[in-house]
């Protein structure tokens, strides 16, 4: 059963924790706001192609996908271009062959030592809950001033989402919307169709399936599913069967998941009301023994279509999601203090919306990366070091 | 000054008309449409009524030469009186969904020159796509295939050719669609789309017409969004009191992913100052995603191409206006009902029972046709010499007086 806190701290921002707090507290004024752990740093205008959906950040370079505009590549401080997160300096681009360019994952490759591909998902058009399309693209990234695309992979009848890389085993997960969750062996050289790479894949059943995501999360694949929620598959070098979950979250429609400190936060896509439920939710699941989730608590964020993406610090202890449509739209930041009942530290709303963010620490700062949507689409980033502590 | 130039110096003055045919002419016209409609097709389960004027228009057309060079001229002021739409179960397009967005201000502005056999065109209006606009046929709620069957305030040039019964027209124009009620067509966008359109006039109030469009990003103007193939077939007769018209249409997006066909008959008969009329449609339509602000619109521009799902509206309409006149001014008072089933087709979590809260309903509208001038013309058409057949079919209201 899902929790819902009495305490609702998102509407409040801010002051959440100590509102709280001081309930009932006549005469005593409150303890004045904590000074912003949120520092904007930039705003990189993306063209409205229709702008950027997604990004992805590592080794000090962003690639930002941005949709019929392609896959962009920004120094925000490897070095390469002698950018930093506040000047981001250009260093490539290229465009898929598709189009729709959604997000991606830069692979590296520990049996190889190489860098070498750029793994791009193109979101086709689709009707959520029954139809999708769109390849995955595999692009050369050796030459970053350069790429090119080199491989796809195309599943008959779907369309690929989100990823995730089990580097160590060189098997990428994707999320294929009702194709539900596909393995495919990315070793060696890709080139052409790989298409016959595919290791194995996994449904939730007819009208069931509608996975929007994946994680890698202590050798089990975790799959949030838009339609029957939070699945617990095993995973073993590809080879994917259902264990645990799922069909545990039918009021809503979920979107995007993150794994962490032994619970999984999953947000919900009410863009369509599924039983006609105002705002959106940030579900807290606790994984037994077994790694099976089961539902702790819930965070319900009013005056928002969706919590569009979820993520946790690579330390743990700063939680983050992104929501869209409607007065709340922004970056949500919450204290993992106690993993099971995350707390308000701050947000920052942007009224257009964000539809994806992502952590990334540069230089020893932790920063976190926003699409902001169009009309306005751009590239958010914040300096949020100072809420991680 | 060239003798042209004076000609059409005296065209866009709008000298005043004469018998002469020669000599350069002007009519004018206006319209309004106070109604109340009351509908139980509503987002939340419930029902909503609202008092709107509509299709306030104002209509110049202009002519020299003979008739040779022609100036079409629309003015549509429903900027000002449905800034929020109409309330209309089933309309969707340019960001509205159940209320029928608000016509551009400039509806149409056209310069069309030629003769008998060969005609040009351009300026912002009509692309030679489907049947007649709406506005121009006998029920006052559009029907839901509207963006289905017709192609509007575009930038548009066309030419045709006409051979005895048969007119060919093509046309390149600016996908995009108006973005509010004051946009103008992205000019940078001009010529990324074009329609063809046959139509025969075999004889004296019999029309029919084939037409395709391909149309480039319709619903992103920035052009990121996917295509449009479109295909329109027709049959009108409209000859002493009789009209009626049958279509299909059928609206392919992002290369045949998505496919949303249309069927649609409708007839009207003059009995003495008495218009009733009947219409049958049965359209599918896409979802997309409200936004918070309200769940009468949707988003633009698009972010993905990704909709909720497709619905099918099956809609009957009856409804009786009745011609009457006070000096210049003509009124048509009129009520309209109609009878709506919503079904879904195809998946997709868009579902009518828990939006609407029901999959049928209905609504119901009154008001009156109020109008001044010349009579409103074919929304759509801009032949040189349109044969007997394609003339404009008898509306309510139609025996008053003409400023000509």
């Amino acid at each position: 059963m899902t929790l819902m806190r009495k305490c609702v701290p998102v509407v409040i921002g801010s002051l959440a924790a100590a509102a709280c707090a001081g309930d009932g507290g006549k005469g005593t004024s409150p303890p004045p706001p904590p000074p912003s752990g949120i520092v904007l740093v930039d705003s990189l205008p993306i063209p409205q192609f229709y702008g950027i959906h997604d990004q992805f950040v590592r080794d000090g370079l962003a690639f930002l996908c941005a949709w019929n505009t392609g896959v962009l590549i920004y120094d925000v401080g490897n070095g390469l271009k002698g950018g930093s997160p506040a000047h981001p300096m250009l260093v490539g681009s290229v465009v898929d062959s598709g189009g729709e360019a959604h997000n991606a994952w830069w692979f590296h490759n520990p049996a190889t030592s190489e860098n070498r591909y750029l793994f791009v998902g193109q979101e086709g058009p689709g009707a959520i809950g029954a139809s999708s399309s769109g390849d995955i693209h595999v692009m050369d990234v050796s030459d970053l001033t350069n790429p090119q695309e080199v491989a796809h992979f195309h599943m008959a009848g779907a369309g690929t989402h989100n990823f995730w890389m089990d580097e160590a085993h060189q098997v990428l997960y994707a999320a294929y919307y009702n194709g539900g969750v596909v393995a495919i062996d990315v070793s060696g050289t890709l080139s052409g169709d790989i298409s016959s790479r595919m290791l194995d894949t996994v449904s939730f059943g007819a009208g069931n399936t509608y996975t929007w995501g994946v994680q890698l999360y202590s050798g089990s694949v975790y799959a949030i599913d838009m339609v029957s929620g939070l699945w617990h598959l095993n995973s073993s070098l590809g080879t994917l069967g259902s264990s645990g979950g799922g069909n545990n979250e039918a009021a809503r429609f979920s979107s995007d998941l993150w794994v962490a400190n032994g619970y999984a936060y999953t947000g919900t896509w009410d863009h369509f009301q599924r039983t006609g439920l105002a705002g959106s939710l940030l579900k807290i699941w606790r994984l037994n023994a077994s790694g099976a989730p089961v539902a702790e608590d819930s965070i319900l964020v009013s005056g928002v279509g969706a919590v569009s993406d979820v993520e946790v610090s690579a330390d743990g202890k700063l939680l983050m999601f992104s929501t869209e449509s409607g007065p709340n739209s922004g970056f949500w930041f919450y204290s993992l203090a106690d993993p099971a009942h995350p707390t308000l530290l701050d947000k920052y709303l942007i009224s257009s919306g964000v539809h994806t963010a992502t952590f990334a620490t540069i230089g020893g700062r932790l920063y976190a990366f926003g699409a902001e949507n169009p009309n306005g689409a751009a590239l958010i980033i914040l300096d949020v070091t100072g809420l991680d502590q | 000054m060239t003798r042209r130039g004076a000609g059409l110096l005296a065209l866009v003055l709008g000298a005043a008309g004469g018998a002469d045919a020669q000599r350069p002419t002007v009519q004018w016209g206006a319209q309004a449409v106070p109604t109340l409609t009351e509908t139980n097709i509503v987002p939340g389960d419930r029902s909503l009524g609202e008092a709107r004027v509509l299709l306030p228009v104002a209509m110049l057309h202009a002519a020299a030469f003979g008739g040779r060079l022609r100036l079409v001229a629309t003015v549509d002021f429903e900027k000002y009186t449905i800034t929020h739409g109409e309330l209309a179960p089933g309309n969707w397009g340019e960001s509205f969904a159940d209320r029928r967005h608000p016509h551009t201000l400039v509806h149409e502005l056209m310069l069309v020159g030629g003769g008998p056999h060969v005609f040009v065109a351009a300026g912002k209006g009509f692309v030679p796509f489907g049947t007649d606009d709406p506005m121009s046929r006998p029920a006052v709620l559009f029907p839901v295939n509207h963006h289905l069957s017709q192609i509007l305030e575009r930038a548009v040039a066309l030419a045709g050719v006409r051979v005895r019964w048969a007119t060919l027209e093509g046309a390149v124009f600016n996908g995009d669609e108006p973005l509010s009620p004051g946009s103008w067509p992205a000019w940078d966008r001009f010529g990324d789309s074009w329609a063809v359109r046959l139509t025969l006039n075999p004889m004296p109030g019999l029309e029919a017409q084939a037409s395709y469009a391909w149309v480039h990003s319709p619903e992103n103007r920035p052009g990121a969004g996917p295509d449009d193939r479109k295909a329109s077939i027709s049959t009108r007769w409209a000859r002493g009191r009789w009209y009626g018209e049958v279509e299909w249409a059928r609206t392919s997006t992002a290369d045949g992913f998505f496919v949303f066909p249309s069927m649609l008959a409708e007839g009207a008969v003059t009995l003495s100052r008495h218009r009733p009329y009947l219409r049958l449609e049965r359209s599918d339509r896409p979802e997309e995603e409200r936004v918070f602000a309200s769940r009468f619109r949707t988003r633009r521009p698009l972010f993905e191409n990704s909709i909720l799902g497709i619905t099918r509206w099956t809609v009957l309409t009856a409804g009786d206006a009745l011609d009457l006149h006070r000096g210049p001014v003509r009124y048509a008072p009129f009520v309209e009902g109609a009878w709506i089933g919503i079904a879904r087709v195809g998946g997709g979590v868009f579902d009518p029972t828990t939006f609407y809260g029901r999959e049928h309903g209905a609504s119901i509208t009154v008001g009156i046709r109020l109008a001044i001038g010349m009579t409103m013309h074919r929304m759509g058409r801009y032949d040189m010499t349109p044969a007997e057949g394609s003339t404009p079919m008898h509306m309510p209201m139609d025996h008053g007086e003409r400023s000509e």
